[in-house]
């Protein structure tokens, strides 16, 4: 067969591949990494993010761990505290709560305690998110748990690029960040990308904006993203123009790219999927009456699961959580207001 | 991963062939010193407890009277590269360790006795800028892990530390201190069992005072001897007499010297009585739930008096040596400066007063190093 001339085709990379990339890029070049977690060596991961770094890396430096969340998350601190950058695996997010006095009483408070002496870099991260019928315990967003816990940053990357960029940029921020990741993004075809070939990170604490508009801004994070940039098409349709902004990053949270949208289109919905009695949403609304107010022509509105459990079955889980057409109707009920 | 045992761990492996207890090799001079320490976290107890009486500290103090032989005998044969994680009640371990260097001497390893005062006074001297109360504090530096008020919370970092360590050529142990009550704490059972699959070199010390609070142990749990805990993980659980500072020091030492050969982890169990309340709010109420003459039993063996009497059979004190300074059994309120040695006197008092001159912190402070500033 004869040669071709072309250039060749640059792969395009899913979520959890980019994930793996960053774990790998940041092993090679921080000898003093480590990634411990149930099942993250000899299998490579429930999900596979971690598959072949133990085979690349080595069994002290990719820890399989006993079933204690407690002791994953307890003993990175220990870790970081003599020297070590570590990522901590949560096989689902859901069992983060089995570390949670760990990672809210132990490490958020280190850098504080000791009053700048100690800082702890380590990630926990984990699959998260529901709509794919993992029922109440392997669906859960619960990261307003650790919003609410100064000292953690808190991130949750909807792309590819943000996915490796975030990751990277975690393990390097010196501070513990929980990393959300969304499981039904992992492998999704749509949203696969080209990576760049060279080092780069995505900075915590900015958000992106994925859409231009003028009549209604879409506030989200996560898997709810693609929801929001759905629910602009149809919006669009109908003549409605929105812009969606991705926020990326809870903690830091990026106000002003916020405001910026609000300033040009003066109706906001936040649309996440946790409950939405104390969830993150409010806080973002919260922050927007407060110092946004003067700039709004309709009150800030929410869009969130209810406040409940996520069921199993189908029907229930869309029922529950937030939708295309629940997005839809409410930014047409603001643009009417 | 094999941990790498030193050319000075195996000689004293050779050593103990001879079945000799480690305390058996003891010089003079150092059973002299172990005394002298007795004296030194017993003094400090005795004080705090009279300035907290007067009204001059804010918090809760946790008396370690009665159970000062687990400390001094736990922390005297560690290694300036070992780690330590206390808890509430072992205030003293803060700047006991590594009292082999000489308890007055600039060159130790734990924290200096100014930065403890400070952190009991909430002075800007201690080494968390007094941002947490009492024990809350450690240093990385002096490889003391910072304690919180989480029971049994620390071991995890304590297991991680050794990795850490062992990752990086290091050979350290790390001694851990808790409670018996603590060892219900679903983390203490995680901890332990994650440190004995990787073979940590973590040891565990209960101090089994009888009492957590205000629950006697056989409702803390249906053990009669909290080492048996050993066995579920397929470690050595070791008991000490916790009233005799040189069985403390035997039995850690042999938890040590198995952790340091690669061996893994080990529970010593230390046997001894809380002589106050839980903490200083408590006393009064302790007399409701413990009866007085439990109490009086409980006390009878002072590790002060059990250690001189060793050092007199030994021939180590003589004469006038033998006599002096008798605040064995004397609680807060009998003794006086005088039933101290006065370097001890003195070496606090120089603490206390560097507790008065510091400063409080600013109120601004307290909304500072939440995170890592990043450039
Ligand atoms: C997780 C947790 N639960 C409860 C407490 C409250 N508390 C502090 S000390 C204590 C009793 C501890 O008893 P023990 O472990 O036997 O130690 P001791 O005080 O007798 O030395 C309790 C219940 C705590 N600090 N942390």
């Amino acid at each position: 067969m004869a040669a071709t001339t072309e250039a060749p085709v640059a792969l395009k990379k899913n979520y959890l591949t980019a994930l793996k990339e960053a774990l790998d890029e940041e092993m090679q070049r921080n000898k003093l990494m480590l990634c411990q977690g149930e099942d993250i060596g000899r299998l490579g991961g429930a999900f596979g993010v971690t598959d072949g770094l133990q085979a690349k890396y080595g069994v002290d430096r990719v820890v399989d761990m006993p079933i204690s969340e407690a002791a994953i998350i307890g003993s990175a601190v220990g870790m970081a505290l003599n020297g070590m950058t570590v990522m901590a695996e949560m096989q689902f997010i859901d069992f983060i709560s089995c570390g949670f006095d760990q990672i809210v009483n132990m490490m958020a408070t280190y850098h504080y305690r000791t009053a700048g002496e100690v800082n702890i870099p380590v990630v926990v991260r984990g699959p998260a998110g529901a709509y794919g019928g993992g029922a109440l315990y392997h669906s859960q967003m619960n990261e307003a748990w650790f919003c609410n816990s100064p000292g953690l940053k808190v991130v949750c990357p909807s792309t590819p690029y943000d996915a490796k960029g975030m990751l990277k940029a975690a393990l390097r921020d010196g501070n513990p960040v929980i990393f959300y990741e969304i499981k039904e993004l992992y492998r999704k075809r749509e949203i696969e990308e080209e990576l760049p070939t060279d080092d780069y990170i995505v900075p915590l604490g900015k958000a992106a904006v994925r859409r231009e508009g003028t009549d209604v801004t879409l506030v989200s994070y996560g898997q709810n993203v693609y929801h929001c940039l759905e629910a602009a098409a149809e919006l669009e349709k109908q003549g409605i123009s929105a812009e969606v902004i991705d926020l990326r990053s809870l903690v830091p949270l990026d106000e002003e790219t916020i405001f910026a949208s609000i300033a040009k289109t003066s109706r906001v919905i936040v649309v996440n999927e946790a409950p939405m009695t104390c969830g993150f949403a409010g806080e973002v609304v919260a922050r927007i009456t407060t110092k946004a107010f003067h700039l709004l022509d309709a009150p800030p509105s929410r869009v969130t699961r209810m406040d409940t459990p996520v069921p199993w079955v189908k029907p229930l889980e869309l029922h529950v959580l937030p939708s295309v057409e629940k997005i839809v109707n409410e930014a047409v009920r603001l643009v009417r207001f | 991963m094999s941990a790498k045992s030193g050319s000075a761990t195996a000689e004293r492996a050779e050593q103990r062939q001879g079945s000799r207890r480690p305390s058996e090799s003891l010089t003079r001079e150092e059973c002299l010193e172990l005394f002298k320490q007795l004296y030194l976290a017993r003094y400090f107890d005795i004080r705090l407890i009279k300035e907290k009486k007067r009204g001059r500290l804010r918090g809760t103090l946790y008396s370690s009277h009665n159970q000062e032989a687990i400390l001094v005998g736990s922390l005297f044969g560690l290694q300036p590269t070992d780690w330590i994680s206390p808890i509430h009640r072992d205030m003293p371990a803060f700047f006991l360790k590594d009292i082999r260097a000489g308890w007055d001497n600039d060159n130790r390893i734990g924290m200096t006795i100014e930065e403890v005062c400070c952190q009991v006074w909430g002075k800007v001297g201690s080494p968390g800028r007094a941002r947490d109360n009492w024990s809350h504090i450690g240093s990385k530096a002096k490889k003391i892990i910072h304690s919180t008020s989480m029971l049994a919370g620390t071991i995890p970092a304590a297991a991680g530390v050794t990795y850490a360590d062992r990752l990086q050529g290091g050979n350290c142990v790390a001694l851990t201190y808790n409670g018996e009550g603590s060892t219900a704490q679903g983390i203490f059972h995680e901890a332990i069992n994650y440190a004995a699959v990787h073979k940590l070199p973590v040891i565990t010390i209960i101090e089994n005072n009888q009492w957590a609070y205000g629950t006697p142990t056989d409702l803390e749990s249906p053990l009669e001897d909290f080492a048996d805990r050993a066995k579920g993980y397929g470690i050595p659980g070791l008991i000490a007499d916790g009233q005799d500072v040189f069985d403390v020091y035997d039995k850690v030492m042999e938890a040590v010297n198995h952790a340091r050969e690669g061996k893994g982890p080990a529970i010593v169990e230390c046997k001894t009585f809380r002589a106050y309340g839980h903490g200083d709010h408590d006393d009064d109420r302790a007399q409701k739930y413990r009866p007085a003459e439990e109490v009086e039993k409980g006390r009878q063996r002072d590790p002060i008096a059990v250690c001189r009497k060793r050092l007199i059979e030994l021939g180590h004190l003589t004469g006038d040596a033998a006599t002096s300074f008798m605040a064995e059994g004397k609680g807060a309120s009998e003794a006086t400066n005088d039933d101290f040695p006065p370097e001890v006197v003195a070496y606090l008092n120089k603490g206390i007063e560097a507790a008065i001159a510091s400063p409080l912190p600013a109120a601004e402070e307290g909304a500072m190093w939440v995170f890592k500033e990043n450039n």
